[in-house]
């Protein structure tokens, strides 16, 4: 998780489809949450939130909270969920990260975040959360790959 | 959901508004300063090898871009020497012919230009097949040259088409002498591709290399005067009534392109109009 929120502020603009940038590490969070459960979930989107929020310049406990709560949320539903399916894969990380989005906001505009929320959705968490949605998908469908490999050859 | 799940949860939502608290009060996070000091040294890292990774990529879009852009090249280059060599052939095809038509505006009689469409060069025979027939009210024996001197004349005429033989056929003979010792002679077609001078040894014996054989005019076929070619070696025969003196033609009938049909009066000296030099 260390890396994850360095990775967040040094390799995602790599990753930039014209302004949208990926979470990489809500996608890590995610998929820590349904493998670990919740408590596992909850820590590392702490720890993960906290460094992208020092990594970043931003609030510091911004994304340490929302990402938290997302962790734990995962967690403790992901016993049922089926995330092998694209169908639940793309549209639940879309779905947790507007959710995330959503949180950061309302975090923010306690602390006098200026920005309107039209535009925040607009221009931010919706294509944002898109991005998450097929990048997790890739990440997850990668990994089954790779596990499916190694139970092959083992 | 447990217990100490929901505790942790709780513990986690504290720690942090507690940390966006301070930060509200104007307390810049010392903590958030003492991890910067462990993370800023690794941005660094992942920046470089980020930037390293990427500039293999880039360089290796530059390699292909520039391979594209050679093969490109290359290709323009290959059409530009195609075209180089097509206006070249232009220019020389210019310069023929401008010489030509020299030629034929300095010539006292009647010409008519022709192109060679047609060689012969086996052994048997050498001529060569030209674009003026008997539409062009062309004879047999015409005589035929080009700006450098004689070519030929003319053995058959067909419609739209004429055969001349060249200088260098076998059959082929022409009456001559040499421009500095006025020695007379025949020029004869060499079965090896050559052309020599036979002169009797009587009249020759002042012959050498570099003099000039032009046209004699005998015979009223060709004008006299015209260049056939120039002595590279001398035959000596010993005591034989003739010699032979080889020549290297004037026209390299091999290349020849456009050609003159002589159709007017051949009694003319026509010596003046050529380079001899001789």
């Amino acid at each position: 998780m260390f890396g994850g929120g360095i990775v967040q502020a040094t390799l995602a603009p790599a990753l930039r489809i014209g302004d949208v940038a990926p979470d990489i590490p809500l996608i890590v969070v995610v998929l820590l949450a349904l493998r670990r459960g919740s408590e596992t979930g909850c820590l590392a989107g702490f720890a993960a939130g906290l460094l992208q929020d020092i990594a970043t310049g931003g609030l510091i406990g911004v994304q340490a909270l929302t990402k938290a709560v997302v962790g734990f949320g995962v967690g403790a539903l992901g016993g049922r969920l089926r995330v092998t399916q694209p169908l639940v894969q793309v549209p639940g990380l879309l779905v947790l990260s507007v959710a995330e989005g959503l949180g950061r906001f309302f975090l923010l505009k306690l602390f006098r975040f200026p920005a309107p929320f039209t535009e925040v959705m607009t221009y931010v968490v919706l294509p944002q959360a898109v991005y998450n949605g097929f990048l997790g998908a890739a990440f997850v469908f990668a990994l089954l790959t790779a596990e499916s490999f190694r139970d092959r050859s083992s | 959901m447990n217990r100490r799940g929901l505790a942790l949860l709780g513990a986690v939502v504290l720690v942090a508004l507690l940390l966006l608290t301070l930060q509200s009060r104007g307390r810049s996070s010392q903590a958030a300063d003492a991890v910067a000091v462990v993370t800023t040294p690794v941005q660094l890292v992942l920046s470089r090898v980020h930037r390293g990774a990427f500039g293999l990529w880039a360089t290796y879009l530059d390699w292909k871009n520039v391979r594209a852009e050679n093969q490109r090249l290359r290709d323009e280059i290959r059409g530009l020497r195609v075209d180089g060599l097509a206006v070249q052939e232009t220019v020389d095809e210019n310069r023929r012919l401008r010489r030509l038509l020299d030629l034929r505006a300095r010539l006292p009689l009647g010409t008519l230009p022709a192109e060679v469409i047609a060689r012969e060069w086996g052994g048997w025979v050498r001529s060569l097949t030209v674009n003026r027939g008997r539409g062009d009210k062309i004879a047999r024996l015409t005589a035929v040259i080009a700006p450098e001197g004689l070519v030929g004349r003319v053995v058959e005429v067909r419609p739209g088409a004429a055969i001349v033989q060249v200088l260098t056929d076998p059959t082929s003979t022409v009456g001559a002498h040499a421009v500095r010792t006025r020695t007379s002679g025949i020029v004869e077609g060499d079965p090896r591709g050559g052309v020599r001078f036979k002169y009797m040894a009587r009249d020759g014996s002042g012959i050498t290399p570099g003099d000039v054989i032009v046209t004699s005019g005998l015979g009223g076929l060709f004008p006299r005067g015209i260049p056939i070619g120039r002595v590279t070696a001398i035959d000596d025969r010993g005591s034989a009534l003739f010699h032979y003196a080889v020549l290297a033609p004037a026209v390299e009938f091999a290349r020849v392109e456009e050609v003159l049909l002589l159709t007017g009066d051949t009694a003319r000296d026509l010596a003046a109009h050529f380079p001899t030099d001789g």
